[in-house]
């Protein structure tokens, strides 16, 4: 029952999100603000980790190729692999750990310091002044952060390939186009986009409703990390296993 | 010019913070509530100004009935009855300045730079602060930033201060500073005001009315000079 509770009470709380973007003019200098602030934030260490996971996938792949003499498609089974699934799933990771917790937390002070109330007083609407840039920021910044993510994954899987495997640089990039195709992007960017959302909910919800001064607040962050840590999980076997059913379609 | 609250109740699960309050306060009065913490002051407070929805009953804000407008609704409302909080509740991102024209930027839209500028130094030398306005709202103690909140209250003229606990944190002298200042303000600019407090002397120093609740009821409304012979064992508590 508490459960669903949560659930009507956060699919509340999305549509007044939704209908304040639908209904209000969006204040563009903020939201590029956050923007910036978002992807800035995360961005080395999403192309430190890209890097290497590009990498790890390069050695995984390269053993197993080598075995059938076809090491010349390793680039693009790793870029493909990193697209479709790890690519989104650790740019959903990295912006849960630094924007979530620090968009929950920054909320969840402004609650607790009666900031919220006051800008309620003063004549703003919270949701449209504080939740509705941070919401659009951290789903446009997923995108920004799996690109930067994917590309710096192609060059620690191609520096790998070379160093393992003995492939060229160009060999590696040679065999990408074959693999990846509008399929895997398609799928990529709308796991992107579905973690962007899940996380963008979770963190702006959890800190919007913060209790009970700063235990409350820390409450909320690990409640954020906690929810879209298992959420991305989720989301991620859902939309793989939609992807399968969709593929035939989208393939035929 | 009156505000009027009747029959008002407001439940949390199954707690009853306010149990059938009624309250009349008049044009240019100071009236002090006073009473044990969670014992509904605030909610009060909080109901008056639209921040929380009372379960029944009226509030009756200048022959207009409220309790019952929705959140944009009550944005005329807010500009009326403006709130100062427990916490100075500044926004840390934004300069002293920046915080004290808040309001006045959605309240007066139609404001020039320059008359938003003489407003915002007009509400600061209200409350005594001088050459703070390019500062952010970190860099100044937490005195000048409760005076910066009280600041950013009237710069949008409510007719209607409404203060829950100005004076918590705060240290003696800059508690009876705050005082004279709601004082002095309440007469300058012939607001209303209703000061949530604990603190009785200052009660009985600049209050018109004291009103005491507890458990969600009011159990004494007296001026100063009568409710020292209150036999309300709460009010006594107060008075030791």
């Amino acid at each position: 029952m508490g459960f669903l509770n949560e659930l009507g009470r956060i699919l509340i709380f999305v549509g007044k999100i939704l209908k304040t973007i639908k209904s209000k003019s969006i204040n563009c200098p903020d939201l590029s603000r956050q923007i910036y602030r978002v992807t800035i934030q995360a961005i080395s260490i999403t192309a430190f980790s890209g890097f290497f996971v590009g990498a790890i996938m390069s050695i995984q792949f390269n053993s197993q190729l080598k075995e059938f003499g076809a090491l010349t498609v390793l680039g693009g089974l790793a870029t493909s692999a990193t697209l479709r699934e790890l690519g989104p799933l650790l740019i959903a990771f990295m912006l849960s750990g630094k924007i979530g917790a620090y968009t929950s937390a920054e909320l969840g002070t402004m609650r607790v310091t009666e900031q919220i109330d006051a800008m309620r007083c003063l004549g703003t609407d919270p949701i449209e002044h504080l939740v509705v840039p941070r919401f659009i920021a951290i789903v446009l910044s997923s995108f920004i952060l799996l690109l930067v993510g994917l590309l710096s994954s192609i060059i620690g899987g191609a520096a790998l390939g070379k160093i393992v495997g003995g492939l060229s640089a160009q060999e590696y990039f040679n065999a990408i186009p074959h693999f990846v195709t509008g399929w895997s992007i398609a799928l990529g960017l709308f796991k992107c986009l579905s973690f962007g959302i899940l996380l963008a909910t979770v963190c702006t919800y959890k800190g919007y409703f913060t209790q009970g001064g700063a235990r409350g607040v820390g409450r909320s962050v690990i409640s954020t990390a906690l929810i879209t840590m298992v959420g991305i999980v989720v989301v991620d076997w859902f939309t793989s296993y939609l992807a399968r059913s969709l593929e035939f379609l989208w393939t035929s | 010019m009156s505000l009027e609250i009747k029959k008002l109740e407001k439940k949390f699960s199954n707690l009853k913070v306010l149990d059938g309050i009624d309250l009349k306060v008049s044009g240019g009065e100071i009236v002090f509530i006073l009473g044990r913490s969670g014992t509904g002051k605030s909610v009060l407070l909080k109901s008056i100004v639209g921040l929380l929805k009372p379960d029944s009953g009226e509030i009756w804000i200048d022959e207009e009935e409220v309790s019952h407008l929705s959140e944009e609704k009550y944005v005329p409302i807010r500009k009326k009855c403006g709130m100062v909080f427990q916490h100075p509740a500044l926004f840390d991102s934004l300069s002293v300045f920046e915080n004290v024209a808040f309001g006045v930027r959605r309240h007066f839209s139609h404001y020039s730079e320059e008359k938003i500028k003489s407003v915002v130094l007009e509400s600061l030398s209200l409350v005594e602060l001088y050459g703070v306005e390019n500062k952010m709202a970190f860099e100044i103690s937490y005195g000048m930033q409760k005076r910066v909140s009280l600041a950013r209250t009237l710069a949008i003229k409510p007719r209607y201060l409404l203060f829950d606990e100005p004076t918590t944190g705060l240290d003696p002298v800059i508690t009876r500073a705050i005082n004279k200042l709601i004082w002095r303000l309440s007469r300058k600019l012939k607001v209303t005001a209703i000061v949530v407090s604990h603190d009785m002397q200052c009660a009985l120093e600049i209050s018109d009315r004291i009103v005491v609740l507890d458990q969600g009821q009011i159990v004494e409304e007296s001026n100063p000079q009568l409710i020292r012979t209150s036999k309300v064992p709460l009010v006594q508590e107060f008075l030791a």
